[in-house]
């Protein structure tokens, strides 16, 4: 894959090395040029100075070719601005932005951006290694069941749970909107936007992925 | 009219001075305590102090019921995220953003702000025409910069003189508004004729602005 990361601090140049080491394309780009020693001298994707919402700068990076778009500067609205480019002037398929403040990594994930709030999580995960007993809301997947993350397109729109759920196999069990999370009853019907949060059999993804044209 | 204004620098101070001055009722959100307490003492103003990137900053500064909120702080990427949380959150009709890099209006633009404001750019403008001495000049542009008011002074040769106004091929979309000659003001009829030292007073889209020039002057630039 073709990958452009913004912002090339701990996490983004952790992730680049990663990604790279796979033998994906990688380019980096950060603000600051001093950045860019945090990758090392076994990094052999290509580096650029400047803003990760700079057009000009995006094309030089090859946006237009990109598979996916990674935004994790230290600034939410860098990211989300950065994220937002990419995604709806760019149309990068896979696009994602790092978001510290909860408020706004909520307000943005329900708007349709794929967002990843580190505060979020870990505050989460630190949660549920403290209340032990707890059940961990991210510890959800195993080999059998996954959960799957999906936006209601078009040929969604309209339909209620009860014609979506497959018994056994495939089952919504939260609808995120911009006014919150709710959870759906049978007869709740779908919102172009919504995300939906379904627990899925693994043995049956691909017949779900053929469903939904996923 | 509510106004929400995001950004308490020289552009935001003076923003809602004048908007206070026309008794509209102004809120101003700024990040800096020092200069909240500044513009609470010198102004009628309510001063929320706090991010306006920060939805609960937004609600407590009453976002939901304003009519406008204007985000003119110095840096792009939050006047852009203060337009969207106003919309989206809020569901406010009108944003308008300050564009500090000319480079950014047309994210502006792509991302949903209403109406961007590239101060950059209508100062470049201004100061290019004071400098370059030109014939031609711009005296406002609005529905966002796509129509132009412009005064041209007609040279010597201008290709023009002489001739009525029925008889000159403007350009689509431009129309000659009046004609100042030594004092008098005249509105141009079909069969005004114009004469070399008129001043010329046009409306024009801002994409036959040239040729409209190119016409009246006889040069192309």
């Amino acid at each position: 894959m073709y990958i452009i990361i913004v912002g090339c601090g701990r996490v983004g140049s952790e992730l680049a090395g990663l990604l790279s080491s796979e033998g994906h394309d990688v380019v980096v780009i950060d603000k600051n040029p001093l950045a860019f020693q945090r990758l090392g001298n076994t990094f052999n994707g290509l580096t650029l100075v400047g803003n990760g919402y700079d057009l000009e700068l995006l094309k030089r990076a090859g946006i237009e070719r990109a598979d996916a778009f990674c935004a994790v500067t230290n600034g939410d609205n860098t990211n989300l601005v950065s994220a937002q480019v990419a995604k709806k002037i760019f149309k990068i398929p896979k696009v994602i932005a790092r978001v510290y403040d909860p408020q706004r990594a909520h307000i943005y994930a329900a708007l349709g951006l794929e967002v990843i709030s580190g505060t979020i999580l870990f505050a989460a995960m630190l949660r549920d290694k403290i209340i032990e007993s707890r059940f961990s809301s991210y510890l959800i997947e195993t080999k059998e069941l996954g959960v799957l993350e999906i936006e209601v397109k078009d040929n969604l729109v309209g339909k209620n749970i009860q014609e979506i759920n497959l018994p056994g196999e495939f089952l919504v069990v939260a609808i995120r909107r911009l006014e919150g999370v709710i959870l759906p009853e049978i007869n709740t019907v779908l919102k172009a936007k919504d995300i939906l949060m379904a627990v899925v059999k693994v043995s049956s993804l691909k017949k779900i992925r053929a469903k939904f044209n996923l | 009219m509510h106004i929400l204004i995001v950004g308490a620098g020289k552009v935001g101070y003076f923003l809602a001075k004048r908007l206070a001055e026309s008794k509209h009722v102004v809120t101003i959100v700024e990040k800096d305590k020092s200069i909240c307490t500044e513009i609470a003492k010198e102004l009628e103003v309510l001063v929320v102090n706090g991010d306006g990137c920060d939805p609960r900053i937004l609600e407590e500064a009453g976002a939901k019921r304003m009519d406008v909120v204007a985000a003119v702080t110095g840096d792009d990427e939050d006047n852009l995220i203060i337009c969207q949380l106003a919309k989206e959150v809020f569901h406010l009709k009108r944003t308008v953003g300050r564009v500090n890099n000319p480079q950014n209006e047309h994210t502006f633009a792509e991302l949903g702000v209403d109406i961007p404001v590239d101060a950059t750019k209508i100062i470049a403008k201004i100061i290019e025409e004071e400098v370059s001495f030109s014939d031609f000049v711009n005296l406002m542009s609005f529905k966002r910069g796509k129509l132009a008011i412009v005064r041209v002074d007609l040279p010597l040769d201008s290709p023009v003189i002489n001739r009525a106004v029925k008889d000159i091929p403007l350009p689509k979309d431009s129309v000659l508004i009046s004609i100042l000659r030594k004092e008098a003001v005249i509105i141009p009829k079909g069969d005004t004729i114009l004469m070399a030292g008129d001043d010329v007073i046009a409306l024009t889209s801002v994409g036959n602005e040239p040729q409209l020039l190119n016409l009246l002057v006889g040069k192309l630039e």
